[in-house]
């Protein structure tokens, strides 16, 4: 889950640096007792950093370092655990796989968590806060309930572990990201927007993909990451309904650990780690979310 | 291109049973500006998202040009709005706003880049096509929502309370240019506001509401000069309202006893039989003031008084008078120069002529 903290600061960042500039204004002009407030401020700053970004650093370590255990300070700069993961066909068989289920889960997730969003915000639904309640629910229980109760489940139907139990399972559990961060949009959206389109001779649908659907595009797509990054590094959802030959990273490794313990963990884990950035910053750049939430 | 409207006793009635809109009835002509005028929450603003197709009356019609358009879709009316946030598409450039609505009636590319550029002339912001909504000035985001609606050459334009979030002087110069372009253009327009200079300032003919139902309706200097119900009076302007038991006074005219023993002659031929309860109301400036020892025209009602408090307005100055009788009123004089002004404690005549009384229904 240390992964999932990446999008925030990339999402945030115009905020964050106008607002860290206007607090470097007011405090500069404040006397000493300011300055050492100032410095206390920093100093919780950078242990919460210390604190959140230590084991990836650990992780980049272990990934680097030549021998075969944990060891620090390291001894050198390897490559030969990526060699290993990079040649080794379960890992690449489970990274392929692993992305696979995130994409599918991503797009379902996507579609089905903006839409009933839209519904739950505008449809005027009777009982729309006991539907959101149930769709964010999967956020408050421990996930390998919901990986248990799926299992059982597919048990009753007597469907075996197929591919879209998986990815139904992530959806599952990624939904309530989009639902959240699409209502967050939608609870500030200007309907009058909606209304001045319509007056200009903009079909109700017609309005939905000139107005409606661009305005919250910001939101679903901050889901869509988060949906991505919470189905790619699944684990007890995962365990549950996973089938052998078809494991995603996450088991492989778990299963990989079991057995042995070297460096091959840790280049895995540096894999996920870019694999999920670039995911953001790929997403960041081709669909442009910061032009959109600028405006 | 423009068109007439007819609302024929529609009503609103939310869940709940709010009358939001009461039987109001009202014809809008074609090529006028119209005014829907009031407090907050007296109906205006339903009515006209009502024209725009936003709202459905619960009961009514509204017909355009005798066409009955009560159940046809907003996007289907034909008419554009200026709405009071300016509701410009923030994802989209100057240009691309006003050339939504062209957009949407499939013409073609050179034709909407030549209209969007001419409406963007009529409003003095050519060069601004690229810019982002959030790139302008208030002022600006108005003249663009402007362009928007004026480009699709609407049969009516609707405006719910434009310029209520400008700036006074800028308030007045947009006031001034959204008046011209109406004449020039010959447009229907229906304008909502709850500021009663600005209806009186623009409008060809207003609508006063209160409390989902339409009070009077009239040219600015009917609704101000000759206001049919006590609310009217009030609303519009200062005003002194007196009320009391219609009399009879000398030579058979007739009179309002106001209490206190002031007596108030009234204009033409008795409006009410003896007796019955009146309420009048009388301008503060077409009341004239003069210092104690002046003799006032003798055929001008007249009454004693004290100032109270003077109120600088600058090209005029108000009093607050109590009158001997124990009446207090309102007196309006221009300023007329130095040493026209009377200090709180001075002892003044007030005379005005009885056709300037106005009775009220209640």
């Amino acid at each position: 889950m240390a992964t999932s903290v990446t999008p925030s600061p990339t999402l945030a960042r115009p905020e964050l640096a106008g607002a860290s500039r206007s607090t470097d204004q007011v405090i500069a002009h404040r006397s000493a007792p300011g300055r050492t407030g100032r410095a206390i401020y920093l100093a919780a700053n950078i242990a919460i950093l210390v604190f959140l970004l230590a084991p990836i650093a650990i992780v980049f370590v272990f990934a680097l370092n030549p021998t075969p255990f944990i060891q620090f300070p390291p001894v050198g700069v390897s490559l030969r655990w990526f060699e290993k993961f990079f040649s080794a066909r379960d890992f690449m068989h489970a990274l392929v796989f692993s992305l696979e289920v995130a994409v599918l889960t991503t797009m379902a997730a996507t579609v089905l968590g903006a839409s009933a969003a839209l519904a739950i915000a505008r449809g005027n639904i009777p009982g729309s806060r006991i539907i959101v309640a149930t769709m964010l629910s999967p956020l408050m229980l421990p996930a390998i309930l919901t990986g248990l109760a799926l299992f059982q489940a597919y048990v009753l139907l007597d469907v075996g572990r197929p591919v879209w139990g998986l990815v139904a399972g992530h959806t599952l559990v990624t939904i309530p990201y989009v639902v959240r961060t699409t209502l967050a949009v939608l609870h500030n959206f200007d309907t009058r927007l909606e209304e001045a389109a319509q007056n200009l001779g903009a079909s109700p649908t017609r309005t939905f993909f000139e107005v409606t659907l661009p305005l919250v595009k910001p939101g679903v797509l901050a889901g869509g990451i988060f949906a991505f990054i919470v189905s790619f590094d699944q684990f007890p959802v995962s365990l549950f309904l996973v089938s052998p030959g078809n494991e995603t990273l996450p088991i492989t490794l778990f299963n990989y650990l079991k057995f042995d313990l070297d460096g091959t963990i840790g280049a895995a884990s540096v894999i996920s780690i870019l694999l999920a950035v670039l995911v953001v910053i790929a997403l960041d750049r081709t669909v442009g979310l910061r032009s959109t939430v600028k405006l | 291109m423009s068109a007439g409207i007819e609302i024929a006793e529609v009503s609103k009635v939310y869940e709940g049973g709010v009358r939001a809109v009461d039987a109001v009835a009202m014809e809008i002509r074609a090529g006028e500006f119209f005014s829907l005028l009031g407090p907050s929450g007296c109906g205006k603003t339903t009515t006209l998202r009502m024209i725009a197709g936003f709202d459905t009356p619960s009961s009514g019609e509204i017909r355009i040009d005798g066409a009955d358009i009560t159940r046809v879709p907003a996007h289907k009316r034909d008419m554009a709005m200026v709405f009071q946030n300016y509701a410009l598409f923030p994802h989209r450039t100057v240009a691309e706003n006003v050339g939504f609505g062209l957009r949407m009636r499939k013409l073609d590319k050179a034709t909407i880049a030549a209209k969007v550029k001419a409406a963007l002339a009529m409003v003095e912001l050519s060069g601004m096509d690229d810019r982002r909504p959030a790139q302008l000035s208030g002022g600006q985001q108005q003249r663009v929502a402007l362009a928007r609606a004026i480009v699709i050459e609407p049969r009516v334009l609707l405006c719910d309370e434009p310029l209520g979030a400008l700036d006074k002087k800028l308030r007045q110069q947009m006031q001034f240019e959204l008046k011209q372009l109406q004449r020039n253009l010959g447009l229907t327009l229906v304008f909502v506001t709850h500021d009663q200079e600005e209806a009186l300032a623009m409008s060809d003919r207003i609508a006063v509401m209160n409390a989902g139902r339409v009070e009077q309706v009239g040219t600015p200097v009917e609704i101000y000069d000759r206001p049919q119900t006590r609310f009217v009076a009030d609303f519009i302007g200062d005003t002194n309202i007196f009320r009391g038991q219609r009399v009879t006074v000398d030579n058979n005219g007739t009179g309002i006893a106001a209490g206190n023993g002031l007596v108030l002659e009234l204009p033409g031929p008795p409006a009410a039989a003896d007796g019955a309860v009146l309420s009048v109301a009388l301008r503060p400036e077409k009341i004239r003031l003069a210092p104690k020892v002046d003799t006032l025209h003798p055929k001008h009602a007249s009454a004693n008084g004290t100032v109270e408090s003077t109120n600088f307005l600058g090209g005029a100055v108000l009093y607050r008078i109590s009158l001997d009788n124990g009446h207090r009123v309102l007196a309006q004089q221009p300023n007329a120069g130095a040493g026209q002004l009377y200090a709180p404690g001075a002892p003044v005549m007030l005379g005005w002529t009885p056709a300037d009384l106005v009775i009220l229904k209640d």
